[in-house]
């Protein structure tokens, strides 16, 4: 029996393939199946080809794989740009008004043609035109139509899911005369515990709420966008107040008044929105403002590509903004860390008083998979030094940015008494003023520029000693360690697998936070490493400079995929074999 | 010397004669006025020689960027509604770079008071044309023969066009009224303008306190600051004679006032653990 199923539903953007997929994979993951959804679109808003790949397997699913065993589809464009990825053996579910070309599938393809697109006019006929694709789906493979109709029974309102339902089993009805029994291969049971269909950017948003978020600023700009929806939309039950800003440099310098006023404030945007913003991100820094921006990549530069994935915003995000600062960067790799980091990354701009930046990308930001509720017992705010009225009173003339022994000074926020000061974003004193502008200071201003200075990097060693910063997956030592950061984990982890099954000894080495970079830990596994593959979503080998930067080690074999779309475990399992070979 | 008239320990950096001087003794009196709590204010400064005013005063200051004055503003007073908070800059910080918020800021009304030192000129970097420079104004960047050949940004005809609930001029040359504007508007709920004109005594050689002093007039006790249409008849008015004092005022709701998520206090008063986002979890079940 196989182990996973891929369906790929496919049709113009406006037919709801992406909810046909959304819903097939709600329907796996409420019967103890685990699903990985990846959608694609192109930057339009009607017309244009979506498809969207439902991969459902039996334990949870890193990533997803080109290849797929049945294709739904409703579109000409969706059958020409994927007649290549139908396995043999495979399905093809198309709309009857579609030409099929038998020539261009793979050895065994079962061929269905069915009436897929209603007629009428608008949305209506797009709706039942995706509950007709989903009935034809659940006979030719198999897939239980009464769990597809529980899902859309809980979304739709019960008019609109009867007409869908009526559809869904004429078209389920038709389907099956023209074949024997499908046989779905995966098991379906009761889950044993509460599992949700989530992806990257829902994640950071709810990592935001659960971290005490009161402010968000933002605007839209793919595929950074969905997190400040998601917080407009939600936020307001939790006490946030979402405000859409008239540019990208609004934006930031709102969150930073409303993180030197004291409220917990994130911003999400993508590179091209990150460019405007990097003036004020050192303002951030060198006025010690507490700040959480995500930066969603996508393909660059310039517009680039504005729905496909990239992983090549990391050297620029680490260099972002004039001058030399300490900044927090945190790539997480998967729907968990997404979660976790970002709760984690408002604790740590309070704690150290800096900017956190979440360096996440496309593909996860947009991938959607089947996740256990998250558990979030014990997570505890940590807000670092602020200063309070009584701390205050006993520490007077109050210092915003006295020199301390780890570079973070007691913060007072506004309205708090004796805790008046000036926070600047002009190189400054303990006190908080200008070094050289001041004629009191210009006699000091090179002594104070150093100081000034060091007390940002004096934080460096506790955000080391602090964070896990790197994690290592598979045994300590291995034949072959892939060395991966951000989304491209999934498909390594999978691909180790992958690896290991085929006799291969290979581990993953995961650079989670990359700012500051952790030399020691990176270097401490990369000396046990026999051989490494660097595995990274840019053209320039952006990790590898910086781990060469940082450890002097040169990563050699290198996987660097630059062609808008994500990694997937077999694409790495060829590049392990050839290394290994 | 009372908590509003503390200068800290430094000696401000402006020209003799600067009319950023005639500004912040201005504002210490209207503080002093308004009585206001200075652990309370918050006071959000750009860049460029009226912006130094935040290291002067003694309250709590953020001093920016360049025209990024009213975006720090807007996330201060919405993270905290409870603070008093006024932003100050120049021509160049506020009309220049600054435009695109001012716009919006104004169109928001939030309650924040923006205090514009208007010299025409742009000072700390010194001597270039400014948004509000006039036609023919010789400067470094606009040498003669042509001089500047781009029409000045009328501030207050701006600022009521845009939605500012509140708009004055005033002249650092009568410090008594431009303390009035200043109470008035820190006093006034919404977004509040005061277009201060401020010789710039190194750069600008047109727009001198004599060249103020011919012009300036204030606005009639027949003018009532509720009637749109004078108002904009009046800002449009410049040139021998200047007005200065209240153009236009009218109540309206704050953007605060429509936040739900604000009625039960501050943003930052908020408590920050404890969230339980079961709900949302359930949401995507």
């Amino acid at each position: 029996m196989r182990s996973d199923f891929s369906c790929l539903f496919a049709g113009e953007a406006g037919y709801g393939v992406m909810s046909a997929g959304s819903t097939v994979a709600k329907a796996a993951g409420r019967n103890n199946l685990w699903a990985f959804v990846v959608n694609e679109y192109p930057s339009l808003i009607k017309g244009g080809l979506n498809t969207c790949l439902v991969r459902l397997a039996a334990a949870p699913l890193p990533a997803h794989e080109e290849m797929i065993d049945c294709l739904a589809v409703l579109s000409q464009d969706g059958m020409e740009q994927n007649y290549g990825r139908v396995q043999p053996g495979g399905l093809l579910i198309a709309d009857a008004s579609l030409a099929v070309d038998s020539s261009r599938l793979a050895r065994g393809v079962r061929v269905y043609q069915l009436p897929l697109l209603q007629k009428g006019s608008g949305d209506v006929a797009k709706i039942m035109s995706n509950s007709a694709m989903l009935g034809a789906f659940c006979a030719l493979s198999g897939f239980p139509a009464d769990l597809i109709e529980a899902v859309l029974a809980s979304e739709f309102k019960p008019e609109v899911f009867e007409k869908n339902r009526l559809l869904l089993r004429a078209t389920y009805e038709l389907a099956a005369q023209q074949t024997a029994a499908a046989v779905f291969p995966l098991p379906f049971s009761e889950p044993p515990a509460r599992r949700m269909l989530i992806n990257g950017n829902d994640a950071i948003a709810m990592g935001a709420l659960q971290g005490g978020c009161k402010f968000a600023a933002g605007y839209p700009m793919t595929p950074g966008s969905s997190v400040l929806t998601y917080l407009a939309d939600y936020g307001p039950a939790f006490g946030l107040v979402f405000k859409q800003a008239e540019d990208e440099i609004a934006a930031i310098n709102m969150l930073i008044g409303a993180g030197f006023a004291g409220a917990r404030a994130i911003g999400a945007t993508s590179g091209g929105g990150f460019s405007l913003m990097v003036e004020a991100l050192g303002f951030a820094a060198l006025a010690e403002v507490p700040l959480v921006m995500v930066n969603a990549q996508r393909g660059g530069p310039s517009t680039g590509q504005p729905t496909r994935t990239a992983q090549a915003d990391l050297a620029f995000i680490l260099n972002a903004s004039q001058g030399e600062f300490l900044r927090i960067v945190v790539a997480p790799g998967d729907i968990e860390e997404c979660f976790f980091e970002t709760f984690r990354a408002f604790n740590l701009a309070e704690k150290y008083q800096l900017p956190v930046i979440i360096l996440t990308d496309k593909y996860l930001a947009d991938s959607a998979a089947t996740h256990p509720f998250f558990k979030t017992e014990g997570l505890a705010i940590e807000r670092g030094k602020l200063a309070d009225p009584d701390w205050l009173a006993a520490h007077q003339p109050y210092k915003r940015y006295e020199f301390t022994a780890d570079g973070v000074s007691a913060r007072a926020l506004p309205g708090t008494g004796g805790g008046r000061h000036i926070a600047t974003s002009y190189t400054h004193g303990e006190d908080g003023f200008y070094s050289s502008g001041n004629r009191e200071y210009a006699g000091s201003e090179p002594e104070v520029t150093v100081k000034a200075l060091d007390k940002l990097f004096d934080k460096e060693p506790h955000i080391l000693a602090e964070l896990e910063a790197v994690r290592l997956y598979g045994p300590e030592t291995a034949e072959l360690t892939l060395v991966v950061w951000g989304s491209t984990k999934g498909a390594a982890l999978a691909g180790m697998e992958l690896a290991t099954a085929a006799g291969l000894s290979v581990n993953v080495l995961q650079v989670v936070y990359l700012s500051p970079f952790p030399a020691a830990a990176v270097a401490a596994i990369l000396g046990r490493s026999r051989q490494t593959l660097l595995v990274e979503g840019n053209k320039t080998a952006q990790l590898g400079g910086l781990v060469r930067m940082h450890t002097g080690i040169h990563l050699a074999n290198r996987y660097l995929k630059y062609d808008s779309r994500a990694f997937t475990p077999s694409q790495i399992l060829l590049k392990i074999k050839e290394v290994l070979a | 010397m009372s908590a509003y008239d503390a200068n800290l320990d430094y000696v401000p950096t402006w020209c003799p004669g600067c009319g950023n001087f005639g500004i912040i003794n201005s504002l210490k009196k209207a503080f002093a006025v308004l009585e206001l709590d200075l652990e309370q204010t918050v006071l959000v400064n750009g860049i460029g020689c009226s912006s130094k005013i935040g290291q002067y005063i003694n309250c709590y200051r953020i001093e920016t960027l360049h025209g990024r004055t009213l975006p720090v503003a807007t996330g201060v007073k919405l993270a905290n509604h409870g603070l008093t908070v006024i932003a100050e800059g120049g021509d160049g910080d506020g009309m220049g770079l600054g435009m695109g918020h001012f716009v919006h800021t104004a169109r928001r009304n939030l309650d924040i008071s923006y205090f514009i030192h208007n010299n025409q000129v742009y000072g700390l970097t010194k001597g270039q044309t400014s948004p509000t420079s006039e036609p023919g104004m010789f400067t470094k960047f606009t040498p003669p023969p042509l001089g500047n050949v781009e029409r000045p940004v009328n501030i207050v005809d701006m600022a009521i066009s845009l939605g500012a609930s509140f708009v004055a001029r005033a002249y650092t040359g009568n410090m008594n009224q431009l303390t009035d504007m200043m109470a008035q508007a820190i006093r006034h709920r919404g977004f509040a303008v005061v277009d201060i004109l401020q010789p710039c005594v190194s750069f600008n050689a047109v727009n001198t306190y004599a060249w103020y002093q011919q012009r300036v007039r204030t606005i009639g006790g027949d003018h009532d600051p509720s009637d749109r249409e004078r108002a904009k008849a009046l800002a449009g008015i410049w040139g021998d004679e200047i007005p200065v004092g209240v153009f236009w005022r009218e109540e309206r709701p704050t953007f605060a006032d429509s936040l739900p998520q604000l009625k039960g206090g501050p943003l930052t008063a908020q408590p920050l653990a404890g969230a339980d986002i079961s709900s949302l979890m359930e949401e995507l079940a």
